[in-house]
């Protein structure tokens, strides 16, 4: 192009010096003519007109040379500023290739364009480097050098799709190995085009998505690990939106409702599992949740369809969401297993606790058999008496109906007698009731006369008159009683150089408790055994089971107060043990 | 019944015997009072041994009928206490099932019965009529005795020696001979020995000397 314009310049330039040759060489040949026809002396017209002539044809070559340079330089102007123009376009063009070059080797996407076959033909320096490569090393091989082994055959058919549809863009995930033989998750976006050579090729560009790939797949193993441990431990998360009353279970709730997943739930579907006892108690706790907003804790049970029951325990957090409003965050634990260990351990509390009970009866039996003989000795000697007054002349009917009357009180005495150790043989459920702990002492003193008698025991009672009520169950307090008393007893037994007296103190605390205790004179409590007094099958008699203290302490925590021991100033040990006061409104 | 404390001994008279009970159970004493007073026997109850202790015993012939189980005092260390006081009254034991190893200290310590509760009416009633009758004969035996003692501490010495010698069955002349007196003096003496002691006959002076323990070997006066 540029020596085209050159070349036009100089044909001008040609022109206008052959026009002044031209007319330079028409003036001369005209001045000869004159010469060659007029002879040297001229002729003055002739040689005036030759002159004009000449003249003129030299002032028209002038002019013409003149123009001629004029439109010369203005196509030099013109040619050198388009020259100029060429070069700035060729400059820019240049620059523009380099920036695009730039752009396409350190873009930091990966870009390969591989024929059909699959040989790379191009890669760019950021796509060979982040494989570990040069670009040098990677022209001309083929591209499933990149893939490892497993991943080659997806690699090789996903060419293959693009090749089937040329010009349309495919995109997949797929996984590359390095030179070092690291790997790297991409994804690949990749077009078959066909080149103006005819040639398919494909350009592939891929993107690092390892990072993200990496946080997905932790994410994936960290909610496999929660959804495990969901199912392992039996809780279920859940959320609840206020506002919309919408609720977001986890899979293991799912499960635990006995519902196929559902990306959101409503109240409704809640309640159909609820147990229909639970279910006013369950709707009064949501009502208040969802009006004051405050975290919230609830146990209910579930009916499911296969009229199983099962225990549940929720806890919830209250959190203020996006919008302001208020969201709940939760937790639901299946407890079923847990709710019947509790009824198993119970039962065996119980189990163990008549065990106990009936064995210090057993150990009693002497002075149990006392409390009802005595009465029915009573009985016989009134009973005799009120024939002998029936059958005087005459007949002392007075006497016969005050002594039937008697009859009647001892009767019932024995009775009584009989009735309390039924009671603490029986295998009785919890019965709590408000009572007056002075009676149950008094009960149970009634019962352990003998065992005082004959162990020359003296028992002193200091029970505090008008004391509260407490709630509690009759026959365990009894039982908790009757076993001090007995160990008291026994802890007495050495003694010989001091009498031998119990005292029962029954009182009021500061702290709003019933306070029972059982002081004896006997051997003490040794320090070393202090902290095992209350272990079960801990025993310092050479008898026993060693479950007594146990199962008071059992039986007094049940009740909400605390059983201890301690040594006693002068000899000897104190037994005691608290009751809460029983309120009205706790029922 | 109506009479809790005790029974009051209203119509008593000396004569009349007294069953004593003590026993802690009030509604075992006062089963006990209603038999004894349904026969028409006197009867005093207490609520321990101290109270037993504490009141004026009548001086007629009674029985102390007594709950071995008792609280502090037990029925034998009281049987004991009255032993030692010299209070020789007739004990009934009442035991419950089991007291047998007291029952048989009871026993050997001289207690007339032990009833074993429930008892049948009858043998309360007997073993009190036994106990009052043994009181009896030993409370008559007793007024006799002191009548005795009385009668012969009226006899001078010399009295004393010979009557010991009589009822030893020694002749007047043997006994003359014996302590050197004449044995018109011993005739003397024997008459008023017999006199004063009110002997009806010398076997009578025999079973008396019996009684207040004088033998021949003793020789010397006895009080």
């Amino acid at each position: 192009m540029l020596p085209m314009m050159r070349n036009q310049t100089l044909k001008s330039w040609r022109s206008a010096e052959q026009w002044l040759l031209g007319s330079t060489v028409l003036a001369l040949a005209m001045a000869a003519f004159i010469w060659l026809v007029l002879g040297p002396a001229p002729a003055a017209p002739a040689y005036l007109t030759a002159i004009v002539l000449l003249i003129v044809s030299l002032l028209a070559s002038l002019i013409m040379m003149l123009r001629v340079g004029t439109t010369r330089r203005q196509m030099e102007a013109m040619l050198h500023g388009r020259a100029r123009a060429e070069q700035h376009a060729i400059e820019a063009l240049r620059h523009s290739e380099a920036q695009w070059k730039e752009v396409f080797e350190h873009n930091p996407v990966m870009y390969f364009m591989v024929d059909a076959a699959g040989t790379v033909l191009s890669v760019n320096t950021f796509g060979a480097a982040q494989l570990g490569y040069t670009v040098s090393e990677l022209l001309g091989q083929s591209v499933l050098k990149v893939f490892p082994a497993e991943e080659q055959r997806v690699a090789q058919s996903n060419v293959a799709i693009c090749l089937e549809h040329i010009g349309q863009t495919h995109s997949w995930e797929i996984c590359k190995v390095r030179k070092d033989g690291s790997s790297l998750w991409v994804r690949e976006n990749a077009k078959a085009v066909r080149r103006l050579d005819n040639q398919l090729i494909v350009l592939i560009a891929c993107e690092d998505v390892t990072e993200r790939k990496e946080a997905e797949n932790a994410l994936r193993q960290s909610e496999m690990y929660l959804a495990e441990a969901q199912r392992l431990s039996r809780t279920g998360s859940f959320g609840w939106r206020v506002a919309n009353g919408e609720i977001i279970w986890s899979e293991e709730t799912f499960r635990m409702f006995g519902y196929d997943k559902a990306p959101s739930i409503k109240h409704a579907t809640i309640f159909q599992r609820v147990h229909p006892e639970d279910r006013a108690r369950v709707e009064q706790t949501i009502d208040r949740a969802s009006s004051d907003g405050k975290d919230f804790e609830h146990g209910y049970r579930l009916l499911m369809p296969d009229g199983a029951v099962k225990h549940v325990h929720a806890t919830a957090h209250a959190v203020a969401d996006a919008s302001g409003g208020v969201e709940f965050v939760g937790a639901v634990t299946d407890v079923t297993a847990r709710k019947q260990a509790e009824v198993e351990l119970h039962e065996a509390q119980t189990n163990l606790a008549h065990v106990t009970r009936v064995t210090a009866l057993g150990e009693m039996a002497a002075s149990i058999a006392h409390e009802v003989n005595q009465p029915l000795a009573a009985v016989v000697t009134n009973a005799a008496a009120c024939l002998r007054w029936l059958d005087r002349e005459p007949a002392n009917l007075k006497e016969a109906r005050s002594t039937v009357q008697s009859i009647v009180e001892d009767g019932n005495r024995a009775g009584e007698v009989i009735q309390r150790v039924r009671a603490l043989v029986n295998k009785t459920a919890d019965r709590k009731a408000p009572l007056h702990i002075n009676e149950v002492v008094n009960e149970v003193v009634s019962l352990v006369q003998h065992q005082l008698f004959s162990h020359r025991v003296a028992l002193r009672l200091e029970l505090a008159p008008a004391l509260p009520l407490v709630l509690a169950d009759r026959i365990q307090l009894q039982q908790v009683i009757l076993n001090l008393v007995i160990n008291g007893i026994e802890a007495m037994q050495p003694v010989k150089d001091r009498p031998r007296e119990l005292v029962i103190r029954t009182l009021q605390d500061e702290a709003s408790h019933v306070l029972v205790t059982v002081s004896d004179v006997g051997v003490g409590v040794a320090a070393e055994n202090a902290d095992r007094l209350f272990d079960a099958f801990f025993t310092t008699k050479s008898s026993g089971m060693g479950m007594g203290l146990s199962i008071c302490r059992s039986i007094v925590n049940a009740h909400g107060g605390r059983l201890s021991a301690s040594g006693n100033a002068g000899p000897g040990a104190t037994f005691q043990f608290t009751l809460p006061l029983h309120r009205e409104d706790s029922t | 019944m109506s009479g809790r404390p005790a029974s009051p001994p209203t119509h008593a008279t000396a004569e009349e015997p007294v069953v004593f009970v003590v026993d802690d159970d009030a509604s075992m004493r006062d089963a006990l009072s209603n038999l004894f007073r349904s026969v028409g026997l006197r009867v005093e109850v207490f609520g321990s041994a101290h109270e037993f202790l504490q009141s004026t015993l009548p001086n007629v012939a009674s029985c102390l009928i007594l709950d071995i189980r008792l609280p502090r005092l037990s029925g034998l260390d009281f049987q004991a206490e009255l032993a030692k006081a010299d209070i020789r009254i007739p004990i009934i034991f009442m035991t419950g099932h089991g007291d047998i190893p007291m029952t048989v200290r009871a026993m050997k310590a001289g207690a007339v019965d032990f009833l074993t509760k429930p008892f049948r009416d009858q043998d309360m009633l007997d073993a009190v009529t036994t106990a009052i009758e043994r009181d009896r004969v030993s409370r008559d035996e007793a007024r006799v005795l002191s009548g005795l003692h009385a009668r012969f501490a009226t006899l001078t010495p010399r009295e004393r020696e010979v009557m010991a010698l009589v009822t030893a069955g020694r002749m007047n002349k043997q006994i003359a001979a014996e302590i050197g007196i004449a044995e018109i003096t011993v005739k003397i003496h024997r008459g008023h020995i017999m006199r004063k002691m009110t002997a009806k006959s010398l076997p009578d002076l025999v079973r008396m000397a019996e009684m207040l323990g004088i033998g021949p070997a003793a020789g010397g006066p006895q009080t």
